[in-house]
């Protein structure tokens, strides 16, 4: 890993309340890369590789033909059951560009979310086949429900409080108030509204679990080489990482470090290709699909023994902008958007460009966490050029 | 849970479980190795040829969900219900999910001793013996 490649465009859609979207999955992908490429400079037809994860209806071919790609040299998507391929998807995109199977590919993933594909609700199946044969049946259909599980017995073994859960949801509606594309700009929130609020599955409250949203947000990964072409300064990929411990593939809770995020392996091999360590991030967007797993991956990546880390989370000190590593500073998933966290690659290529709308000081690591408690995990690490 | 909510499909590797009426693990016939959910391969060996395994049925809470929010419609007035996690006495790597029955939501903590209960139900002219969990008052707390 030697910066070998770097992002050099950045776009979304317009982003909307789930349901809400006037256009479809795939117009939304397209509004998105088309924002990227302008982004990059780049016109349409020169982009040549198209890359997402758990992306079920925007196929590249389609897509291709839709922008009008002059050629589609490569096309790919990641394995796993959530967003826990963003960053993945990135590091495809990285090994391609690099390699020369293409020379401007596209990471990008589009949802809109219509009320029979709510992520948020679980539709009746007479039948469960496999692993969820032992869940379903029991009432346990969700990923609210799944991961409170795992997010109990973590609190539980660590001494959690409810409080370093609520501290990851304050700090996302903090940063989205002023954030102009967050869905939840103008609505914050405070410690009393949070403790007071329903609850979906215990530990988590409403405002523990991510957004519905409709929406799509894409970059456009080159060369090093080429990205001095660009029209800004390209944002080069310092280091990427996929991983998954021995046995923590395995279903129903099985898993033999539960509970975990899988981030563990993850950490060691990111900090590993990148010669950097935790310490030295100086602002970090970390998927939240539920508060309690973020605390997981944040523990499991290194930012601290997980018996500190409701200390790490507390006082501030993730909230920008005086924290010592403020997090999700687009409001992430739960205040900005969930455009299934690909927003938050957006954000954390921003932060080292100084674009954001709350920009740290003098960003020289940028760190972008996918989905927690899926597996397996992945992150990406941008820099300075 | 609802009389008409999701069962589970059987198959040669979960049916001992859900219908023997008793906690039936699957076991590698070549090497030994205990195995939960049943896997289609030995996660040891390779093999493919399985025997089961009665546990014994007693187990503690191993962590635990109160479900407030009905994820579908079908669940609406079953709320709020509680899925638990138990890891068993004579095998502690093995845990297994099933609802508490009895207790209200609040009594519900890590550490709790329980033991396995079987709750019948049709399924297409096949009786499934569903295991459950029931807090067992007898034993010491974990």
């Amino acid at each position: 890993m030697d910066r070998r490649a770097a992002v050099v465009g950045v776009g979304e859609s317009t982003y909307y309340r789930r349901g809400d979207s006037p256009k479809t999955a795939f117009q939304l992908a397209c509004e998105a890369i088309r924002n990227a490429a302008e982004d990059a400079g780049l016109a349409l037809r020169e982009l040549d590789g198209l890359v997402s994860y758990l992306e079920p209806l925007v196929v590249p071919p389609k897509l291709a033909a839709a922008l009008g790609l002059q050629h589609l040299d490569f096309s790919a998507q990641t394995w796993g059951w959530g967003g826990n391929g963003v960053a993945s998807a990135v590091a495809i995109a990285d090994a391609a560009v690099t390699s020369g199977y293409a020379k401007n590919v596209v990471v990008y993933r589009a949802l809109r979310q219509a009320e029979k594909e709510r992520f948020g609700r679980s539709e009746a199946v007479p039948r469960a086949r496999g692993d969820y044969a032992y869940t379903a049946p029991y009432g346990l259909v969700s990923a609210a429900q799944i991961n409170a599980m795992q997010t109990r017995r973590f609190m539980h073994e660590h001494n959690v409080g409810q409080d370093a859960l609520a501290e990851i949801a304050l700090a996302s509606y903090a940063h989205a108030q002023h954030n102009p594309r967050a869905l939840k700009r103008g609505k914050p929130l405070t410690r009393e509204e949070y403790h007071a609020s329903r609850w979906i599955a215990e530990p988590f409250h409403v405002y523990d679990c991510c957004q519905e949203s409709d929406g799509a947000a894409a970059i456009v990964v080159t060369t090093a080489e080429r990205a001095r072409d660009r029209r800004k300064s390209p944002v080069p990929i310092l280091a990427a990482a996929q991983g998954l411990d021995y046995r923590d593939g395995v279903g129903a809770f099985n898993e033999l470090h539960f509970p975990t995020a899988h981030y563990r392996r993850v950490g060691e091999l990111l900090w590993q290709r990148a010669g950097v360590r935790p310490t030295g991030v100086d602002v970090a967007q970390f998927y939240e699909n539920f508060t309690g797993c973020v605390l997981m991956a944040i523990s499991e990546i290194g930012f601290c023994e997980p018996d500190e880390v409701e200390a790490f989370v507390s006082d501030g000190n993730i909230q920008w902008p005086d924290g010592r590593l403020p997090i999700n500073t687009s409001g992430g998933n739960l205040a900005e958007a969930y455009v299934h966290g690909f927003e938050n690659v957006n954000e954390a290529v921003r932060q080292v460009r100084g674009e954001s709308t709350c920009q740290v000081d003098g960003v020289e690591l940028s760190l972008s966490v996918a989905a927690p408690g899926y597996a397996p995990g992945s992150a990406v690490l941008f820099c300075r050029e | 849970m609802p009389a008409r909510w999701t069962l589970p499909a059987l198959d040669p590797h979960n049916r001992p479980f859900f219908t023997s009426g008793r906690l039936a693990l699957q076991e590698c016939a070549k090497c030994a190795t205990v195995q939960h959910p049943p896997e289609e391969v030995c996660h040891s060996c390779q093999g493919t040829e399985f025997s089961t395994l009665d546990a014994e049925g007693r187990g503690t809470i191993y962590s635990f969900v109160v479900v407030h929010h009905a994820a579908n419609p079908a669940l609406a007035d079953r709320v709020p219900y509680t899925v638990v996690l138990v890891s068993l006495d004579d095998l502690p790597g093995v845990r297994i999910v099933g609802n508490l029955i009895g207790p209200s939501p609040d009594r519900v903590r890590i550490g709790l001793p329980v033991r396995a209960l079987w709750e019948e139900i049709d399924l297409e002219g096949e009786t499934l013996l569903l295991p459950q969990w029931q807090l067992d008052e007898g034993a010491d707390a974990d």
